[in-house]
């Protein structure tokens, strides 16, 4: 094993479980996007009527298959978080017994919660009166709801905490857990985060010109990109204190190296703030992860098709990696997935995961066109094998956060 | 930058926004001399509701305290945030700047809501068939996460940037995320605080649970009957103690711990044993080494409903065993109402300033003893007793459990 900075608890990966809009298992959600499959659709969920796009990544799916009990108090985002956790939990072996023993922490990055939950809570006291609010619903309407819910179901007793940082609180969620674990707080935490589709969230993103119109192209880094398109779902890793995962016999898929977070003080407004804010996440990552530029094989990225934030993310790279970063493998998987924000992190994360263990890098579906000096000049539609052994995986919110984990794949 | 995991993090700046002061003076000032904040609610008609009181900051010019952000396009949380963060930096002498990277320079804030006025804005247009009028301003002002952008863009910190929604701890979970980041070397300065606007929704949700009191809270009363929604913020300055100590900076208290837990139990109501509370407390106790007879002041949860207060002190008992009775522990909330995210992050400035001045603020509208709730809860005056540790406790929907631990410098 490489050698580690002396004297800190290392951090690695389980398992992890998820719900996204190309299924609920990591392995057939890698192959999926190897094979260039679409995980947008027409949006069923709400009325698009008039709206500049019909498409999304919505995920139909019937939360009586995967959970036994009374899921009525439980809304969305409630559901795919919890969805995501029992998956995740099976996969590392913590069974109910072993969790009634030992303390599990939850750490959930979202960007809304959710907010449809909230504006409906909100429309039916102004509509029919406060006294006809519900106060299920309200129970529902804190940010941290999906996160309490997640643990009430699960049992999940230590340390429970939810970030937002838009597209970058998945990851964000992730770097929070490695500290926790790093500093002793915790020896097991299931990380990742949630986001579902709503009216709502749409409605309001489409008003921004933020969200790619239908007939535009979506695709992350194609040259003819007009904005992204929303998905939605959940994915957590199983985090655990290297030793104690030893201990209990767990089965070890990665390392987490390292991370690091910031902020551009522009959110996106000025070009050389912004790729200056990724640069350096990048470049602290992997400082604290102790891995050298050269080292790195391959980047997921959190490019969505919007203008602006795919070129500051490439520029970005480029700051951080120079000329290298022409020999990266690059993973940008929410053209398929959608715009998840909370969870993108997160399927970023799961996708350079299952990327090192299957041997195969997914092509960007879709891409055709690079804009000139491109700097991430591997980037194709084309899946290809390669042997990945240390990635870097990039979140950028679309207000300022930034975010970047350095991970390494075990064996 | 080689930093020592071991590094102690103090405290050298406060700010506050609060229903009893524009600043962190007057609240402190006020809330010693016990002082209300709680008026007649005047930000949305409370006409078709059964109660109509909460604590709302009166007056609130935005204008003043906003220098580089515009002041229409960020939302009243932010601007509360901003006002709390200029006035916590200046306190700790950073007002011309920190002298240090911005790079180095990071925000960690919590909420409950976030931005709720946003979404009430949405929803209104939505109900008048108006959505046609929603612009990108929605989604600009709403999502949670831009109170810590805003702060940050205000003032320029470039560094680690997290907004933490963990509802009524969220304040605390802020101060303890930030005294991590600054012990693992991520940043050389931190804001960390909690905001949250007065909200339809928030006030709406309290009183369908039938947890609004009609008049006043009344924390640890035996006739309490509820808690008082409230709005605020407060923004603290942390550092480690080498880098506050060679630039000469006065430092109110140390974070010397904190614990959290999850009850795992119910999204509304408290554990009945205070299971998840107790904890957070002793792991909180175990960081700072310290034993609860150490603890000289506990700045209560203390919202004021019946159950609150009752499993709060069962949980005190449960931890602090014979020494419960003989810790003082007053709620704030009693004055300015529950200022949701924003109540541990003022509490937490309220804690370092106990621990700087020897004071401790009162529990006021305290008429008639709970044999169910029978500790000091400081009933309605301030006191003066050397605080060498103050442990400050917050507790939230989703059974988020937050204890910190501030101690003297020495």
């Amino acid at each position: 094993m490489t050698s580690q900075r002396s004297g800190r608890p290392r951090v690695v990966v389980t398992g992890a479980g998820t719900i996204s809009p190309l299924g609920d298992r990591p392995a057939a959600i890698h192959q999926a996007l190897v094979a260039g499959a679409d995980g947008l659709g027409e949006i069923t969920l709400f009325p698009v009527d008039g709206l500049p796009t019909r498409r999304a990544g919505e995920i139909r799916f019937d939360p009586k298959a995967y959970l036994e009990g009374n899921i009525r108090p439980i809304d969305r985002t409630g559901q795919l978080a919890i969805i995501a956790a029992q998956l995740a939990l099976a996969a590392s072996g913590w069974s109910r017994e072993k969790r009634a023993e030992h303390e599990v922490s939850l750490v959930l990055g979202t960007t809304f919660g959710s907010v449809r939950t909230i504006a409906e809570f909100d429309r039916r006291a102004v509509e029919a009166g406060p006294q006809y609010a519900k106060p299920f619903d309200f129970a529902n309407s804190v940010i941290n709801a999906a996160a309490g819910q997640t643990a009430i179901w699960h049992r999940l007793r230590g340390v429970n905490s939810t970030l937002a940082g838009s597209a970058a609180a998945g990851l964000q969620a992730i770097a929070y857990a490695v500290d926790l674990i790093r500093s002793g707080r915790a020896d097991a935490v299931l990380a990742g985060g949630a986001e579902e589709l709503c009216f709502e969230s749409f409605y309001g993103y489409s008003r921004t010109g933020r969200l790619a119109a239908d007939g535009d192209c979506a695709v992350p880094f194609d040259a003819r990109r007009r904005g992204f398109r929303l998905g939605e779902g959940a994915a957590l890793l199983v985090l655990e204190e290297a030793g104690a995962a030893r201990r209990r016999g767990a089965t070890v898929l990665a390392e987490i190296r390292g991370h690091a977070g910031a902020f551009d003080c522009s959110r996106g407004r000025d070009a050389g703030e912004a790729a200056a804010a990724i640069g350096r996440t990048l470049a602290l990552a992997l400082d604290d992860a102790g891995v050298d530029a050269a080292e790195v094989d391959a980047v997921s990225l959190a490019a969505d098709g919007s203008p602006t934030g795919d070129r500051h993310e490439a520029a970005g790279v480029a700051a951080c990696f120079g000329a290298r970063a022409a020999e990266l493998a690059v993973l940008a998987v929410k053209g398929q997935l959608g715009e998840s924000l909370g969870a993108a992190g997160a399927f970023q994360t799961l996708a350079l995961l299952e990327t090192m263990h299957q041997g195969k890098v997914p092509g960007i579906a879709g891409l055709a066109e690079l804009e000139d000096d491109f700097p991430l000049t591997r980037a194709s539609a084309e899946s290809h094998a390669a042997d990945v052994r240390r990635g870097l995986v990039h979140a950028l919110g679309l207000d300022g956060n930034t975010c970047a984990l350095v991970l390494e794949r075990i064996p | 930058m080689p930093v020592s995991n071991s590094s102690r993090i103090v405290i050298t700046g406060i700010g506050a926004v609060t229903p009893v002061g524009v600043g962190r003076d007057a609240t402190w000032e006020n809330l010693l001399a016990g002082r209300s904040g709680i008026s007649e609610v005047e930000s949305f008609d409370t006409a078709r509701y059964n109660v109509h009181r909460g604590g709302e900051i009166k007056g609130f010019d935005p204008a003043p305290h906003l220098r580089r952000l515009d002041p229409s396009k960020v939302g009243r949380a932010s601007q509360l945030a901003i006002a709390a963060a200029h006035e916590a930096l200046d306190d700790a002498g950073f007002g011309a700047g920190t002298g240090r990277d911005p790079a180095r320079c990071g925000v960690a804030m919590g909420t409950t809501s976030g931005e709720p006025r946003e979404v009430e804005r949405f929803d209104d247009r939505y109900l008048a068939g108006e959505l046609a009028a929603v612009g990108a301003e929605f989604m600009d002002l709403y999502p949670c996460h831009v109170i810590a952008g805003h702060v940050a863009s205000e003032i320029g910190f470039s560094g680690v940037n997290t907004m933490i929604p963990a509802a009524c701890a969220a304040g605390n979970y802020a101060v303890a995320h930030a005294y991590d980041v600054l012990r693992a070397g991520r940043a050389d300065v931190m804001l960390a605080g909690g905001a949250d606007s007065f909200s339809r929704i928030t006030y709406t949700g309290f009183y369908r649970l039938g947890a609004i009191a009609p008049e006043r809270c009344q924390p640890f009363d035996k006739n309490r009957q509820g808690m008082m929604p409230g709005e605020g913020a407060a923004v603290l300055v942390l550092e480690r103690a080498e880098d506050a100590e060679a630039r000469g900076a006065r430092i109110y208290a140390e974070v010397a711990g904190y614990g959290l837990s999850c009850d795992a139990h119910h999204m509304t109501a408290a554990h009945p044993e205070g299971d998840g509370a107790a904890r957070a407390m002793l792991a909180a106790l175990a960081h700072s080494g310290h034993r609860p007879d150490q603890i000289s002041y506990v700045s209560a949860h203390g919202t004021g409903t019946p159950t609150n207060d009752k499993l709060e002190t069962r949980a005190q008992y449960r931890v602090f065993g014979d020494a419960a009775r003989r810790t003082p522990m007053s709620s704030i909330k009693s004055m300015i109402g529950h200022t949701m995210g924003a109540a541990s992050a003022i509490e937490s400035a309220v804690c370092a300033l106990a621990v700087a001045t020897d004071r401790i603020p009162p529990t006021t509208n305290f008429e008639e003893p709970d044999p169910e709730c029978d500790l000091d809860c400081v009933p309605n005056a301030a006191r003066r007793i050397v605080v060498r540790a103050a442990m400050n406790n917050a507790y939230a929907f989703g059974g988020n459990n937050a204890s910190v631990i501030f101690q003297k410098y020495t």
